[in-house]
């Protein structure tokens, strides 16, 4: 699951270095609705852009695995227990796709996992937050996911096609995701009246987090114009909001659950909702770095890289040949 | 058949336990493809456990499956300590994969012939399953073993730990005699010849050594319900929401 | 520091070091995975795994790639291993798809008008 493609570098200067004539074939292949393969002339910052775009995503998976995983151990009962793992494993799988991706752009799974431990790459900041209670495992599963799902639907029909093809299987998971969310949510939300509560209090706490999901309101630049032309960007991040807002705010609300946002309704003239700007303070302060769970998340990661290490090293190959996926 | 109910009770708790462990791996493995497949390896662990407590529930009337799963007390659980020890490093979690679904697959494979029908069926459902975990234990002690020294030296001594618990898996409970007479299965301790035979021939040619089974005492207990330490904090943890309120559905 | 989730709770977590943390092929290198949906399929690209050789890279293809969908088999082969065409010279692979090569396709052979037409004349010579 995933919520980004908000972060980009600025454009470069040496942008200006790309050769004119392969640009703009480039450009009207692009127009035509073909996809871009690993191997193809691309501007430089086009694949630049991408392996940001494509490493946060990764990294949001392997991320997104844990406040979940918090609730693995825990999960009541034989089928959530199972389907929760079955998901965590899908983030771990997603995130083996997404680098793979990226890796086809030449930048190497290491790196990419040192620069997310060093704080230089970022991840989506949903996951810095808590999953307190069993609650926000559902909340979680259903809305966070759905937000995924808008986004990767939408990443999906981009132009690189490595990352394409990944998300094209990624979407196919991420149903059984949605719907197993979905399923733990209306138990909850029909159950007793400690679950109801209990629901209640997540939404409450997740709502902000689900807000700042898609980004910050858009600002038209040069830089987003360009991204969307090259079909790295393929939707604004209100664009995508609004479509989260106007598929799910309803499936809580026929719940009888309320969310905490006493200016959150369809407008029927403008067919737009409207809703309290979050705080998007928080939201970059979150990003960088200063969220309740930063810390903790890029630990455990670092947990992980550090004591699998002597498994890795004792398999180590000798290869002279860089090895880079194909596609 | 009241006999047959321990057997049940051993061999789901087992699996039980063992699934939550390597659960616990999961999102932390050491390279993320073996962190998929380990996972699967607890998926399956788990859910194998869920169709024998379905076996108890269906065939032998006792409670529904998540609450004989999460409600008994410590002393309930027949599970072998084995299976309750943390994971520790990923030598020894590897060791204990190894040596458990070796055993678990023999077990399943003399099940195959069983007259209790539930059983025999589920063995022949799970075959493939096995088939993978155990490719997955044989394929990594291997690479461990005769690669290179430092894995080599810690994969030895994490084998000198977990044997002496690995016994306990073949520890005798009451009626398992009858049970072999009424051709339920042939009993612990020919699962344990097989399995000895199995793991020794794999262990040596990945250059460990098995301590003799002849020297070393099996660490017992679990089939009478005396645990670790380890068992309580995790039984409480994997309660700890379903036992909130197991009257509703979660 | 305490986590909520008791699973780190039991780890000693690790302070971040600086710098390069994993070294260059740590996580060893890619095997390109093909999968064979049903007996008397083509097998079909599906994706890579990272892996020391090849016994371990049929192990994680397997959960990688095979836990769920449908397969009966996979193969894979070091990614290095693979020789491939530059996709920008996809104009050599044209003349598959060219006019003037209907020579060599079926639907560069008609011959149902002047059947028609034969049968016509011959109708009408009948007349």
């Amino acid at each position: 699951m995933y919520g980004g493609g908000y972060i980009f570098d600025k454009l470069q200067d040496n942008q200006v270095n790309d050769d004119p004539e392969k640009l703009l074939l480039f450009e009207e292949r692009i127009a035509r609705g073909e996809k871009i393969e690993p191997r193809d002339w691309m501007p430089f910052d086009y694949r630049r852009q991408l392996i940001r775009l494509i490493e946060q995503h990764a990294h949001s998976e392997i991320i997104g695995a844990l406040p979940e995983g918090t609730w693995i151990t825990r999960a009541p009962g034989f089928k959530r227990k199972l389907a929760l793992i079955a998901k965590v494993q899908d983030e771990i799988g997603h995130g083996q796709l997404l680098y793979s991706a990226a890796e086809t752009l030449g930048k190497s799974r290491e790196n990419m996992i040192n620069d997310l431990l060093n704080g230089k790459s970022k991840y989506s900041n949903v996951f810095n937050y808590p999953a307190e209670t069993w609650a926000d495992v559902t909340v979680i599963g259903f809305l966070i996911d759905a937000g995924a799902i808008i986004n990767q639907i939408t990443n999906s029909k981009g132009s690189y096609a490595p990352y394409c093809r990944a998300l094209e299987r990624i979407c196919y998971e991420e149903s059984f995701h949605l719907k197993q969310g979905h399923e733990g949510l209306v138990f909850l939300a029909t159950g007793t009246f400690v679950q109801r509560e209990m629901l209640q209090d997540a939404l409450n706490r997740w709502w902000e987090p689900i807000m700042h999901f898609f980004g910050p309101p858009d600002k038209a630049s040069v830089h987003s114009e360009k991204l969307m032309k090259w079909k790295v960007k393929m939707a604004s991040n209100d664009d995508m909001r609004q479509e989260f807002l106007n598929t799910y705010v309803p499936k809580i609300w026929e719940l009888g659950l309320t969310l905490p946002d006493p200016k959150l309704k369809k407008n029927t003239e403008t067919n737009k909702w409207e809703y309290t700007e979050p705080n998007w303070e928080t939201f970059w302060q979150v990003i960088n770095g200063n969220g309740p769970c930063n810390k903790e998340r890029l630990k455990v990661r670092m947990w992980a890289e550090e004591h699998g290490r002597w498994v890795r090293d004792a398999l180590k190959t000798n290869q002279l040949t860089q090895s880079v996926p194909l596609a | 058949m009241h006999s047959i109910k321990n057997l049940l009770y051993n061999i789901a708790d087992d699996l039980l336990i063992m699934g939550h462990r390597h659960s616990e791996w999961t999102g932390l493995g050491p390279i993320l493809e073996e962190d998929i497949s380990f996972s699967s390896l607890a998926q399956d662990k788990i859910g194998l456990a869920y169709q024998i407590y379905k076996i108890l529930n269906e065939t032998e009337k006792e409670d529904l499956p998540d609450r004989i799963a999460f409600l008994r007390n410590e002393s309930q659980y027949r599970c072998c300590q084995f299976v309750e020890l943390p994971n520790g490093e990923y030598d020894f979690s590897l060791i204990r994969h190894f040596l458990f679904d070796h055993a678990m697959d023999l077990r399943f494979r003399m099940f195959g012939k069983s007259n209790y029908q539930p059983l025999s069926f589920l063995s022949r459902k799970t075959a493939g399953e096995m088939k993978y975990h155990i490719l997955h234990a044989d394929i990594w002690i291997k690479q461990l073993g005769n690669n290179n020294e430092i894995s080599h030296v810690r994969m030895q001594k994490a084998i000198e730990v977990a044997f002496p618990y690995s016994l306990g898996m073949f520890e005798t409970f009451p009626f398992e005699k009858e049970l072999i007479e009424l051709g339920i299965y042939q009993g612990e301790q020919e699962i344990k010849i097989s399995w000895l035979e199995k793991i020794s021939m794999i262990l040596k040619e990945a250059n460990f050594n098995l301590p003799d089974p002849e020297k070393i005492k099996p660490v017992f207990g679990g089939r009478t319900g005396n645990h670790t330490g380890f068992l309580k904090p995790l039984l409480e943890e994997m309660n700890e929401v379903y036992s909130s309120d197991p009257e509703t559905e979660w | 520091m305490s986590s909520l989730d008791p699973r780190i709770n039991r780890l000693e977590l690790p302070q971040i070091p600086g710098g390069e943390i994993l070294k260059n092929q740590e996580h060893w290198i890619t095997y390109e995975v093909f999968h064979i949906k049903k007996r008397g399929d083509h097998p079909v690209h599906v994706g890579c795994v990272h892996a020391p050789h090849p016994d371990l890279a049929l192990v994680f293809a397997k959960e990688q790639y095979g836990r769920r969908l449908a397969c009966v088999s996979l193969w894979v082969c070091k990614s290095s291993d693979i020789h491939a065409f530059s996709m920008e010279d996809e104009d050599m692979f044209y003349s598959a798809v060219s006019d003037e090569k209907k020579y060599r396709d079926a639907s560069g052979f008609k011959v149902r008008d002047k059947i028609n037409k034969f049968k016509k004349g011959n109708s009408d010579a009948l007349v």
